[in-house]
């Protein structure tokens, strides 16, 4: 299928419009030429009437009979064809007439027009039938009423159809000229003022992963037409690259990430091969490249989970989700992490100020507190309560986590939701974090459409606020 | 022959200094993050410092440069989990000698670690020769006049390093410092013990190989 141009198309509906407004042109011109030249045409007749009633005169002897002297007849007023006419006196009698005279020419009287168009010997006549035309002679005998004359005048209007013809032509003529030159002129318009779509379409191919700047030439930014264009594009690609770099930093920090417990599982087994061990030494070694396994595993989860976390984003839809009361989940969640705060004897106290409750999915809430709970518990000094306290305004659910740990230092805080920061490598380490919790979290809270911040003074403690919208 | 562990993943830490240990017999010190191990590389003799480029505290890079103002000449070996040609050609700019990308081979961590040991101490290949007496340091093997001699760990230790450094003096408490790392005790007198047990071995009972400068140490004579 042949593409649209829209230049083709601006072009053709341009000279179209041309095409319509000269033919309009040209035909108002020979209509208002052939107008004016029957109107002068007529007067022209009109006068050579007048002309011939005052060749109407009386004899010298001084009778009431009229004579014509064709003596003086002024020239036909079409140089080829001759002009006709006859002069009757009142009663109807002939005083005069042209030589070529044909007596098929009189023309009904009773019509009340005077002028007249008649086909005549395969030409057009133009004819005027005057009645009571005065006797110019005042020679004559006294009499009770002036004689009148009636002239019959009529004349060939092929020289005006010849000028009305020529005429034509040359406006014709004329306006294809024009045509042509504003043809051109559209033509060239048309293909300059489409000509930054041209650039811009070459500046945004030159997109690539490597460059994600649209280098736009002035030209298309300057056109009003294309500033929305740009300023999506330039939209869209600040986007994409946004994702793209994040995507690529995500794959390269997961390919850092797992090659460290790659290689520790590498050097563990090594070193096992490096010489003849004990029954006992294999033993202890093998169970140590378990537990390194262990770890592997748990981490390659937790960046499944992310990477679910983050689409989750774009698909969620909260209020087809189950109600889930806040107080509750959490408490779940401090129950499953027993033993983790009894091995540490931290307790996970839980105080919720009336009750809130959210759709959602209840084991994407339990990720949530997990992670949080858990980080709360592990930096928190034995014998000290993680504080949980859950609270709701009128559009929104809060619940913070408050521990008494270390604190995270000032330049950290700004970095603890990025995926794979650590604050203190070799701590969380021993720990087994592996800096995707609190990416985790985020995303998570985020799917839902609410936010998480940190507050922390070293020293004192950390609190993380998670705040959620409730949908009704 | 002594070498400093700078990386703050234990357990690897823990795998590389147990296998210099057991493979190439090296007293091995391990830090955990970047200032302890600058502290510890400024304050010991190292002859080789493996350091990972990711560390708490501060980075590895770090560590190197610093190392490297203070004129610090001991080779480093970098680990790094990056793999990417900037980052690797700038490592070996600012002073780095070699590098290996995790993971990494055990066996061809240690077979580095010697290399690097060797040229630093001006010798190019793995074999070392002083009178009639031949080192095999790749393989921790030991002949005089083609015969194959047995010697203790420590005794090879000693040798070893008194062969990398022949024609100079070499005191006691240098080569203790070479020779232990912090996890063990040091006794001065235990190297007048391995060095009586080399001659013995080596059949060099005047003393002509390894000769006492009275007071000052043992010279290795070629």
């Amino acid at each position: 299928m042949a593409k649209l141009s829209i230049t083709r198309r601006l072009i053709v509906s341009v000279i179209l419009a041309q095409v319509v407004l000269t033919l309009a042109v040209v035909a108002l011109a020979t209509y208002l030429t052939e107008k004016q030249l029957r109107d002068s045409f007529d007067a022209a007749l009109h006068g050579r009437v007048m002309s011939v009633a005052a060749l109407v005169r009386y004899s010298e002897d001084n009778s009431p009979k009229l004579f014509f002297d064709s003596s003086l007849v002024p020239p036909p007023l079409d140089r080829k064809h001759p002009d006709l006419y006859q002069i009757m006196g009142a009663d109807g009698e002939v005083i005069g007439k042209s030589p070529n005279w044909d007596p098929d020419f009189r023309t009904p009287s009773s019509d009340r027009r005077i002028y007249w168009t008649v086909p005549y010997h395969e030409d057009q006549y133009r004819v005027v039938h005057l009645n009571n035309i005065p006797v110019l002679d005042r020679e004559g005998p006294e009499t009770a009423t002036p004689p009148t004359l009636t002239v019959i005048y009529a004349a060939s209007t092929e020289e005006i159809r010849e000028r009305v013809w020529a005429a034509a032509i040359v406006t014709c003529l004329g306006s294809l000229a024009l045509l042509a030159i504003s043809t051109a002129i559209s033509v060239w318009t048309v293909r300059r003022g489409l000509s930054p779509l041209a650039a811009l379409a070459s500046s945004a191919g030159r997109v690539s992963v490597n460059n994600w700047k649209l280098d736009a030439p002035p030209q298309a930014r300057e056109t009003q037409e294309l500033v929305p264009l740009t300023d999506a594009m330039d939209g869209m690609l600040a986007t994409l690259q946004h994702a793209f770099t994040s995507q690529r930093e995500f794959l390269a920090n997961a390919a850092h990430e797992l090659k460290t417990p790659i290689a520790v599982l590498k050097s563990t087994l090594q070193l096992l091969l490096q010489q003849p061990r004990s029954a006992e030494e294999y033993r202890a070694h093998l169970e140590g490249a378990l537990d390194d396994l262990a770890r592997l595993e748990a981490l390659t989860h937790s960046m499944l989970r992310l990477a679910r976390a983050e689409q989750s984003q774009t698909t969620k839809r909260v209020t087809d989700l189950p109600l889930v009361d806040l107080a509750n989940s959490c408490e779940q969640s401090a129950e499953r992490l027993k033993p983790v705060s009894d091995s540490r004897s931290v307790r996970i106290d839980i105080r919720p100020n009336g009750p809130a409750k959210i759709h959602a999915d209840p084991e994407d809430l339990e990720l949530v507190w997990n992670n949080l709970f858990e980080n709360a518990v592990r930096y928190s000094p034995a014998g000290s309560a993680v504080l949980v306290s859950i609270s709701r305004s009128d559009h929104r659910a809060r619940v913070d986590v408050e521990d008494r740990g270390p604190g995270i230092a000032e330049i950290d805080l700004q970095n603890i939701f990025n995926r794979f920061h650590r604050a203190d490598a070799s701590r969380s380490r021993d720990t087994g974090g592996y800096g995707l919790g609190l990416a985790i979290v985020k995303a998570m809270v985020e799917a839902y459409g609410g936010t998480i911040s940190a507050e922390s003074s070293v020293g004192r403690g950390t609190k993380m606020s998670v705040s959620l919208p409730i949908n009704t | 022959m002594r070498v400093l562990v700078i990386e703050d993943e234990r357990k690897l830490a823990a795998n590389i200094a147990r296998s210099m240990r057991e493979s190439a017999g090296y007293a091995v010190d391990c830090a955990y993050d970047g200032e302890e191990g600058l502290y510890m590389a400024e304050s010991n003799p190292y002859d080789l410092a493996i350091v990972d480029l990711m560390l708490p505290r501060m980075n590895g890079q770090t560590v190197l440069g610093r190392m490297r103002q203070a004129g610090n000449a001991t080779p480093v070996l970098i680990l790094t989990a990056r793999d990417d040609r900037e980052s690797i050609v700038a490592l070996l700019n600012s002073g780095a000698d070699d590098y290996l990308t995790k993971p990494f081979d055990l066996g061809e961590l240690i077979a580095r670690a010697k290399a690097l040991i060797r040229r630093g101490k001006g010798h190019s290949t793995a074999i070392l020769k002083m009178r009639d007496v031949e080192i095999d340091t790749a393989g921790r093997r030991v002949s005089r006049r083609g015969k194959p001699v047995t010697l203790s760990a420590m005794e090879y230790r000693v040798l070893e390093y008194l062969a990398h450094r022949k024609g100079a003096i070499v005191s006691k408490t240098e080569l203790l410092e070479h020779l232990y790392d912090f996890n063990w005790e040091r006794f001065s007198n235990v190297i007048e013990v391995y060095v009586s047990g080399l001659r013995r071995k080596l059949d060099d009972k005047n003393g002509e190989l390894i000769q006492t400068s009275r007071g000052q140490g043992y010279v290795l004579r070629d």
